[in-house]
């Protein structure tokens, strides 16, 4: 478990350990306004002016310590900020606060001092909602571009205005950030958008003291393709589904998928069949594997630099992983496999031929792991660059509300697979992987750790499904054509994602689309902790440390 | 220094043993899984226009003109805009779109890339690969009858 | 064995041709002839062979379609590169953008002139050849300086500071290192250098004479001078002034078309130079059995070209303030010892 001290707090729970949902509306006191039931979690409507005391009571004396997600939306009556709370200790005790505030005067109390990951979350709600919180202190548009003209999630948005951006306003639209002015000793340099190690289109604003980094600030949003909006101008049943693989295309495919088909499932009751669910788990970890090979391989070029073998040997056997994924979904990177209430397609057919490849597989990776930590973790210079740079305090990362392995890599253990059980993980046996470092080296074992304890799900899939009788075979439950949830349903559900906690949160109006499909990016949140990690550090490890996040662009943005 | 050593060792073993995972691609063409998404082939011989596809693509790919009788005129789809995910594929009732192996299309701009009925019955199959046999069982699940209200648009 | 005559003198005999326009003509010739023999190495074969051997170490397959082996693609690539615009960015410092280049590419090819490449193929040789080597060879960072300051770009300007910490960092090992050679042979003549190195016998085994190369006499100082050479010439795991990953190309971020070719170009010669001092100082310069000299000795060039690329595929960059601290702590110290070590034996054996 963590190696740092709990903070003493008496958790409201019940015998069986779960929330107690009186104590807690008891605790909160005069703050509540109204209970809402949420499909995830017990929700308490509370007034705009007591967030930061409604969400620090639930911090510090009922041990809430993860901001999982802030989804805002609008009502036709009213906005209303969700702040979706969970414990790093155990994801399952959920709690929701709901914020509603009217229409014409949209303000409520900002719960960026009480969780820092709340920073870069509300500017999102802003940016995209247009919720102003009072008292934040930067409340500038993160995903949009600085000139845009109203916020597009809202009701008043005119879709069909075109953007005018006069060309005084599109000049230099990076000159206004250059901080330290004409006489300081700082140099303000533009790392990104275009820059070879940067993942994508990351621009990140550094101030630089020499060749340290006195200041960093990420800007994302160059990859913003409107996802949630997509998500909800299609039908939950199938149009829904195609998109998530698009989120994190490193390829974690099948994981974003299976976020989606947990929340929806959740969300119209949906049963999924055991050997679909054996099947899921499988296909799940094989991403899982391509992806931290690949962030495995990223990682080691930034710090290599170009021409290193291996980022090569990490796509070597990443390809083997996407072959395997062809054989199974038909594509290599955008699946399409899962359904609501299963998967699309069995195990192709020969079934033993197909095994067959995956034990293959699977018996040659540890030899393969082995070749890697010959190549990069037992290298003096690789240690001498990684360990100790790019430092994460628990206690920092939690307040970032960082998961997936940057959590685990500062020795919080916190895995959405075993906390809080879906699919087929509970029942097989494999263990969840912490490293106690808390800087870049930590991530990078705990990415080829975990590698490991992927292929021994797998394997533990592939008997499963060899011994499946013939007759129990099935993929899919009966689902209607037409899924119409209950109308004001909402959920909030997540899974782990292959950069930790990948949420979404669903609410329903009655009809075949989602009124609100809002996503909860781990890597977006991992990303915010940057500044905390880097700054003080020289530009390299400021690179370095990028790469240990394992950020892509596609999930970061949407 | 034995860390360093050892990487250049292992680096140096790849080296010598001269086996490569690249392949030489347009001579040697790659094996392509049975159940891969490609371009897609339409059999107007078998389209019964009842505009499922049309209706269930996610991205708008597909246009389909008819006239007032609903004979069908005209079926276009964008191979660039698609994004292979099959829907339309699973939806249609009589097989009449497909999704082939093929993955090589060329444009010099992506208007190129808007095949018509005619273009779309071209597209040849990749290595004789029939799609078909390979994704049959799940067309069961598609017309199932769930629960819930039943609506068959 | 008498030192051989200088090229140019070869081919005015040769030639024929009596007085100063004679001479003129013959070290226009040999010089000719030399920089065409370091270009083809250097700019023809060397980013072709830089191609193969990192796809060999990454399992892959690398250029093969143009001409045989690929070969061609070198004239595809120097067509496509010459062909390209050049692009000067604003308020670059336009003498000293356009010389830098020129100053990097020259230092390297000047430097040639006095190593003694076997069959009587040196175009001079002066009394203090090592010195001049290494007092050209050092130009090169003036060059790398000049254009990252010029270019007037950030990761330019870290570039170029860089290279300059890192080139005085290592210089200094470097020469002290190559000193330890110059206390063992007594001359500073590179021609005189390689036949000492040569003609002295270290040891007989089994009949084969072994000659005292001084990577044989001393494997310490082959070593130090081996990773000096790493980080002068800018390679894995010293490549920190050019860091694509980090500031982008460092100096050369902002060169394009025949500029970027000679900045490539320079780089390329500052490597062979360096594989050209380490076989001469080190491994006997052009000596070796059975072939005739000049193929020895761009065999053992190209021994040291491939070191580096090996070191590309397998050795992390270290950090700047890491290069600096390995730099001035260890490897000077290091250095400094081997000086005062070999002169200690020598005076102690009375070699």
């Amino acid at each position: 478990m963590s190696t740092y001290d709990e903070p003493e707090t008496q958790l409201p729970t019940t015998e069986d350990g779960d929330v107690d949902e009186d104590a807690i509306a008891d605790l909160l006191g005069d703050h509540v306004l109204d209970r809402e039931t949420h499909g995830n979690a017990e929700a308490y409507v509370v007034r705009a002016d007591a967030v930061q005391d409604v969400l620090s009571t639930l911090k510090d004396d009922a041990g809430f310590d993860h901001l999982s997600c802030v989804s805002a939306q609008e009502y036709d009556d009213r906005f209303e900020s969700i702040y979706h709370l969970k414990q790093y200790e155990d994801p399952t005790n959920e709690v929701s606060v709901v914020v509603p505030t009217p229409r014409d005067e949209p303000v409520s109390e900002t719960a960026e001092p009480v969780f820092r990951t709340a920073d870069w979350h509300e500017r999102e709600a802003y940016d995209l909602v247009g919720v102003q919180y009072d008292g934040h202190p930067n409340l500038e548009r993160i995903l949009l571009p600085d000139t845009w003209q109203g916020h597009p999630l809202g009701k008043d948005y005119n879709k069909d205005k075109p953007q005018i951006v006069t060309f005084e306003e599109n000049k230099n639209p990076l000159e206004d950030h250059a901080r330290g002015g004409e006489d300081s000793d700082t140099m303000f340099l533009n790392i990104g958008p275009h820059h070879p190690a940067t993942h994508g289109v990351l621009h990140v604003e550094t101030v630089l003291d020499g060749e340290q980094v006195a200041d960093v600030n990420p800007d994302i949003g160059y990859l913003h393709r409107c996802e949630e909006q997509m998500a909800e101008k299609g039908t939950y049943r199938y149009q829904i589904m195609p998109y998530p693989d698009r989120w994190d295309y490193g390829p974690g495919g099948i994981i974003n998928e299976w976020a989606y088909a947990r929340t929806a499932e959740d969300l119209a009751d949906i049963d999924v069949p055991e050997y679909a669910q054996v099947i899921r788990t499988m296909s799940a970890e094989m991403c899982r594997i391509a992806c931290h090979l690949l962030a495995t391989g990223t990682f080691c070029l930034d710090i290599y630099g170009d021409f290193t073998a291996i980022f090569m040997y990490a796509m070597r056997d990443r390809e083997i992983v996407q072959n395997l994924l062809e054989d199974l979904t038909g594509q290599r990177m955008m699946f399409n496999y899962l359904r609501l209430g299963g998967v699309v397609w069995d195990i192709p057919e020969p079934r033993e031929e197909y095994f067959e490849k995956c034990r293959d597989f699977l018996d040659d990776l540890p030899e393969k792991l082995d070749e890697y930590h010959d190549l990069i973790s037992e290298n003096e210079i690789l240690q001498s660059r990684t360990v100790d740079t790019g430092h994460l305090d628990p206690e920092i990362a939690k307040n970032y509300g960082a998961t997936g392995p940057v959590a685990r890599g500062s020795g919080i253990d916190y895995d959405l697979r075993r906390d809080d059980p879906y699919g087929y993980y509970d029942e097989l046996d494999w263990d969840v992987i912490t490293e106690d470092g808390c800087d870049n080296y930590a991530r990078l074992l705990v990415r080829m750790r975990e590698i490991e304890e992927s292929a021994r799900i797998i394997e533990q899939c592939v008997d499963l499904l060899e011994d499946w009788p013939e007759d129990d075979r099935e993929i899919q439950s009966n689902v209607p054509r037409t899924l119409k949830p209950d109308e004001g349903a909402e959920t909030y559900r997540a899974v782990e994602g292959a950069k930790g906690e990948l949420g979404i949160y669903i609410r329903s109006d009655g009809t075949e689309k989602p009124a609100r499909f809002k996503i909860r990016s781990p890597a977006f949140s991992n990303l915010s902790a940057l500044q905390e990690m880097s700054t003080g550090e020289y530009v390299p490890d400021l690179v370095a440390t990028l790469g240990s996040l394992d950020v892509i662009l596609g999930e970061v943005d949407r | 220094m034995i860390g360093i050593l050892k990487s250049m060792a292992t680096t140096m073993k790849h080296a010598l043993d001269g086996e490569t995972f690249t392949v030489e691609y347009p001579d040697e063409a790659p094996e392509v899984s049975p159940r891969f998404r490609g371009v897609h082939k339409f059999s107007q011989e078998r389209c019964i226009w009842c505009r499922q596809c049309e209706n269930v693509c996610p991205n708008d790919t597909i246009q389909i003109v008819t006239d007032k009788q609903r004979n069908g005129e005209q079926y276009n789809l964008h191979v660039g805009q698609c994004i292979y995910c099959r829907l339309c594929e699973e939806v249609c009732p009589v097989d009449a779109i497909l999704l082939t192996e093929n993955f090589e299309f060329t444009g010099d701009t992506k208007h190129d890339l808007v095949f018509n009925k005619e273009q779309l019955k071209n597209v040849p199959w990749y290595n004789d690969l029939d799609p078909l046999a390979s994704r049959e069982p799940d067309r069961g699940s598609w017309v199932g009858e769930g629960e819930g209200e039943v609506d068959y648009q | 064995m008498a030192t051989p005559t200088p090229l140019p003198d070869t081919i005015q005999r040769n030639i024929g041709v009596d007085g100063f326009g004679g001479e003129l003509l013959s070290m226009f010739l040999a010089a000719f002839l030399i920089g065409n023999i370091m270009l083809a190495m250097t700019g023809v074969a060397g980013p072709w062979a830089k191609r193969k051997i990192t796809a060999a170490f990454t399992d892959r397959i690398a250029v093969n379609r143009v001409g045989p082996f690929g070969l061609l693609i070198i004239v595809a690539d120097a067509v496509r590169l010459l062909s390209k615009e050049l692009i000067v960015p604003e308020g670059a410092d336009r003498p000293a953008f356009d010389l830098a280049p020129i100053v990097l590419a020259g230092s390297a090819m000047l430097a040639f002139a006095v190593i003694p490449m076997g069959n009587g193929i040196q175009l001079a040789d002066p009394e203090t050849g090592l010195v001049f080597v290494f007092a050209i060879a050092s130009i090169a960072s003036l060059g790398l300086l000049m254009g990252g300051y010029a270019s007037n770009n950030k990761y330019s300007l870290m570039g170029g500071l860089r290279a300059v910490a890192q080139n005085i960092a290592y210089e200094i090992p470097l020469v002290v290192t190559a000193a330890s050679v110059v206390l063992f042979t007594g001359s500073l003549q590179l021609s005189e250098i390689v036949a000492i190195q040569q003609n002295t016998t270290l040891a007989n085994v089994a009949g084969i004479r072994i000659p005292a190369w001084f990577a044989f006499v001393n494997p310490f100082a082959f070593v130090l001078f081996v990773v000096a050479n790493l980080a002068e010439v800018g390679r894995n795991p010293f490549d920190t002034p050019e860091a694509p990953t980090e500031i982008v190309g460092g100096y050369q971020t902002e060169y394009s078309s025949v500029y970027f070719v000679l900045f490539y170009l320079g780089e390329f010669l500052h490597i062979f130079l360096g594989g050209a001092i380490i076989a001469t100082l080190f491994l006997g310069g052009p000596a070796g059995p059975f072939l005739p000299g000049f193929v020895w000795f761009v065999i053992k060039i190209w021994a040291v070209f491939l070191f580096t690329q090996w070191c590309r595929s397998a050795v992390p960059r270290v950090r700047i303030d890491q290069l600096i601290e390995i730099g001035w702590k260890g490897m000077l110290v290091l250095s400094f010892a081997n000086l005062v070590l070999t002169a200690a034996i020598l005076g102690v054996t009375g070699l």
